[in-house]
């Protein structure tokens, strides 16, 4: 039963990701007015792309892209998903967010044994917009844990489906406001997409990957638009006991996600940090001092 | 006897290398190597021998001075030790070719042995006398280098006098009260002493701890000081030395005073603890931000001791089980990957010929692999990236802030990790990774001698990350010692009632997914290694010169922030000089050191007063 446990999250992260992935493609072509691929096509593509020859760089090139998927996997055994969580006794949401740092240290480990200008300064911006919402990130984080008194994402999941969804509670909707704002940020699409950057540098981090690394990296980037999803459920909207519920939360987050990312147009990195820590910093700022005085 | 013992061997081992030097350089480096390692064995056979004390008798003021080991001490003593001997064997190599080497082994030495005299004296006078001789030969060692060195060893040492003095006021008062200078009796007088005296005593001797600790806004010495010795000393003075203000605020506020008065210790709010927690959240996020814009590697470590200071101040204050024990843990996973990070700063240096800008470097992955995995698990450690040991009292650390509703503290802390995110991967980006510029193309790793210290510390980073219950039992007996509850660990973390840790659990999640990836890795269809050239210019003609965006690398942001670092404490003192240097240059021309000057004081003296007496 345990090992099932075990296994379960991870493969159903990798579907959902990938889903998201095709589902983004089509909802943005509808909005162009267009058909847009297969829901499929990112399957098909990371199965492609396991078949071509690819270039490399060195040991770092390939180890710190494993490093970073295998970050990707640990963090989703970390998340309640529905009722299932294999790792909750293993330590709480101070553990998921430090591993949360894996992935992307890895990316940047192994892209900058690429030795590629476009790939520098792609992670430089990784780097900085992730200051950027970290900052928010954690106050709303904290307002959190301080509310609820605990540092388990399983309890704060618990609470929460005893009482009411923290978005709906009073002083937590102020962090809640604050995670909706910067969650483009987190999941890295369109107003926020400055170290992708397709036009501007290639890609940025990507510009390397050919073959199986370009499968590993789109792999790794549909974890992680589960894990920055997944995260936003169970902390606000109170996770769930079964998995279709859990599943329809995730899919509402994300369509959200996807029409901003279809309207703005790119910000500049400094843009991007000016926004990131006014408006969100702010909400969430007031919302820790509110959730700290009671 | 046997701490009688270890005090003989450390001070007479320093003189006996000086001397042996004097011979032949071979001996010396083999003495030196034998003190270190003779310092480490004792200490360990005292282990859980507690409160053994032996006086030697030094006849003035008719006191009896007093050395003994308890929990605490051993703690600290070995963590000396230790690091010393990894930093005399680094040096061996490192200092090879070096001038004045007799000087630098026995300063060296005599600094270790200081230290440990600090930590086992059970009276402030010998405590005093100890931690006098340590801040001298640290003055001696840090401005070894000439040049710049001198500099900051005027910067060290002069901070460090104002810091000696304030703990000698609190000696002597101390003294002239209760007429002795014993800690534990001290400890059992003190707390029926009022609390302003109390308070007197505990602000004035928090200053010189302050200082060597290197909080904010006394922390101007230490960046100089750091970058400028040599580098296995850096890491002696990054890893132990500027701890000595953790050991000292440690026996201040909980062997001295204990808890119960500290409690007491409060108007409204304000209390010495908050103080203390107000000057640990500045430091962090004051020390990493400015960490962020530096270019200089050993710079960039120096800025992040500050900065890490910090946590452990944020720990200890605290006197819960697992904030104290977080601190406490910290102190040691710092010591043991900053001295890691200095001895790789200390590597590239050796190889690249004293190269210290980071922009010059890069690439050297391919040249220096064993530094590289050096690297990469010291800055793992530093950020608390999980089964590393910085992980598991950073995570102590967090979860007492949290729980004690003290969430501002706890994102300053926070704040501080992800400003060490960016300037550690800046400090891998830079060195290691990328292109190798033309003239490193040939250098070679790291001699043996250098790489053996830097793999005991590796695994040790990695072993505490995933065992951490191994250096948290001893710790939890330092909390036994001072009466506060200690923690409950297990081997690999923390059990359920204490909140839930399971760092083995961690590890096999990751290593079985790592497998999985690869695995999946193996299976794809393979990839051909290419140089730099090859896919960035498309194989068309490059010329050979630098391609790779290092330099300024998160210049939008610091573009940003740098206004706002302005270390309005270091202009502060330095203005101070300058007036004081002012001052003195008017007097100078008074006192300008010729008779005749003197002659001419001397009669318009007289005809003042001859003037006086004619019309008064």
């Amino acid at each position: 039963m345990k090992s099932i446990e075990i296994i379960v999250p991870p493969v159903l992260a990798f579907i959902i990701g990938l889903f998201f992935l095709g589902l983004f493609r089509r909802i943005m072509a509808r909005i162009h007015w267009r058909y847009g691929p297969p829901l499929i096509q990112p399957l098909i593509d990371v199965i492609k792309l396991f078949h071509q020859k690819s270039v490399q760089h060195g040991i770092m090139f390939n180890i710190g892209l494993i490093f970073s998927l295998a970050g990707s996997i640990v963090v989703v055994l970390f998340l309640p998903f529905g009722r299932i969580c294999p790792l909750s006794e293993s330590g709480g949401l101070l553990v998921i967010l430090y591993i949360m740092l894996i992935a992307p240290l890895g990316l940047a480990l192994s892209g900058g044994e690429g030795a590629n200008p476009n790939i520098s300064i792609g992670i430089s911006r990784k780097f900085i917009l992730s200051l950027g919402y970290e900052i928010p990130l954690l106050l709303i984080l904290l307002s959190i844990m301080t509310h609820y008194k605990t540092i388990s994402l399983m309890e704060i999941v618990k609470i929460q489906q005893n009482t009411s969804w923290a978005l709906l509670s009073f002083p937590l909707f102020l962090p809640a406001l604050a995670y909706l704002l910067i969650l483009p940020a987190i999941l890295g699409v369109r107003p926020f997409d400055v170290s992708s950057a397709p036009q501007e540098i290639a890609s940025g981090t990507m510009v390397e990957y050919g073959g199986r690394y370009l499968a590993l990296a789109t792999i790794e980037h549909a974890f992680s638009l589960f894990i920055g999803i997944s995260l936003f459920v169970n902390l606000f909207l109170g996770g769930s006991c079964n998995i279709v519920v859990f599943f329809i939360k995730m899919l509402v987050v994300f369509t959200i996600g996807v029409f901003i990312n279809a309207v703005f147009p790119r910000l500049r990195i400094e843009q991007a940090i000016k926004y990131l820590w006014r408006l969100p910093v702010a909400l969430a700022f007031i919302g820790l001092i509110i959730v700290s005085i009671l | 006897m046997i701490l009688i013992t270890i005090l003989l061997i450390a001070f007479g081992g320093a003189f006996v290398t000086y001397l042996a030097g004097k011979i032949s350089g071979k001996l010396r480096n083999i003495l030196a190597v034998l003190v270190s390692l003779a310092l480490v064995v004792l200490i360990s056979l005292i282990y859980r021998r507690e409160i053994s004390r032996e006086y030697y008798t030094l006849p003035f003021l008719n006191l009896k001075l007093i050395l003994m080991s308890n929990p605490l001490s051993w703690f600290f003593a070995i963590i000396i030790a230790g690091i010393g001997l990894l930093s005399i064997l680094y040096s061996l190599e490192y200092m090879k070719d070096k001038e004045r080497l007799d000087y630098y082994y026995f300063t060296l030495l005599f600094i270790n042995a200081s230290m440990l005299g600090t930590v086992i004296s059970g009276d402030l006078l010998s405590f005093f006398i100890f931690w006098e001789i340590m801040s001298w030969s640290t003055y001696l060692l840090i401005s070894y280098k000439g040049g710049k060195a001198i500099a900051a060893g005027l910067k060290y040492i002069i901070m460090s006098i104002i810091g000696s003095l304030a703990m000698l006021l609190v000696i002597i008062s101390l003294y002239s009260r209760y007429g002795t200078m014993e800690i534990s009796a001290i400890a059992s007088y003190m707390q029926t002493a009022s609390i302003g005296y109390t308070l007197f005593i505990l602000i004035t001797s928090s200053l010189s701890f302050v200082i060597i600790n290197a909080f904010w806004p006394l922390h101007t010495w230490l960046p100089d000081a750091h970058a400028e010795a040599v580098s296995p000393f850096s890491s002696v003075l990054s890893a132990v030395l500027v701890r000595k203000g953790i050991y000292g605020l440690y026996l201040f506020m909980y062997v001295i005073l204990g808890l119960n008065i500290l409690n007491k210790l409060h108007v409204g709010f304000i209390s010495f603890s908050s103080v203390l927690c107000g000057i640990g959240a500045v430091t962090i996020v004051f020390a990493a931000f400015t960490a962020l814009v530096q270019e200089d590697s050993k710079r960039i470590l120096a800025w992040s001791t500050v900065g890490q200071g910090g946590y452990m101040l944020l720990g200890i204050v605290f006197a819960t089980a697992s904030g104290m024990t977080g601190g406490m843990f910290h102190v040691l996973n710092h010591c043991i990957y900053i001295a890691l990070l200095f001895f790789v700063a200390g590597a590239i240096e050796h190889r690249t010929g004293g190269i210290r800008n980071i922009n010059e470097l890069g690439g050297l992955i391919k040249r220096m692999p064993v530094t590289f995995i050096a690297a990469l698990v010291g800055i793992s450690g530093l950020i608390g990236i999980p089964l590393t040991n910085g992980f598991v009292s950073k995570w102590l650390i967090y979860k007492t802030l949290i729980l004690g509703n003290h969430p501002f503290l706890a994102f300053a802390a926070f704040v501080g990790t992800w400003g060490t995110v960016l300037y550690g991967y800046k400090f891998i980006h830079n060195i290691f990774l990328g292109q190798l510029p033309e003239k490193y193309k040939h250098i070679k790793e790291a001699p043996l001698l250098m790489q053996l210290p830097m793999i005991l510390l590796t695994v040790t980073v990695i072993l505490f990350g995933v065992l951490p219950g191994i250096p948290l039992r001893v710790i939890s007996a330092i909390q036994r010692q001072v009466a506060l509850p200690p923690l409950q660990t297990t081997l690999f973390g923390i059990p359920k009632e204490a909140g839930e840790l399971n760092m083995i659990n961690v590890l096999f999640a990751i290593l079985i997914s790592c497998f999985i990836v690869w695995l999946l890795f193996r299976r794809a269809a393979k990839s051909v290694p290419v140089q730099q050239d090859d896919s960035y210019a498309a194989g068309s003609y490059v010329p050979k010169e630098k391609y790779h965006y290092t330099v300024n690398f998160y210049n939008p942001l610091s573009k940003m922030i740098t206004p706002y670092l302005r270390d309005v404490a270091s202009l502060f003192y330095l203005n101070i000089a300058r007036g004081t240097q002012r001052v003195c240059n008017i007097i100078r021309r008074v006192y300008v050191g010729e008779v005749g000057y003197y002659a001419m004081y001397i009669v318009l003296f007289l005809a003042f007063l001859i003037f006086i007496q004619m019309f008064f």
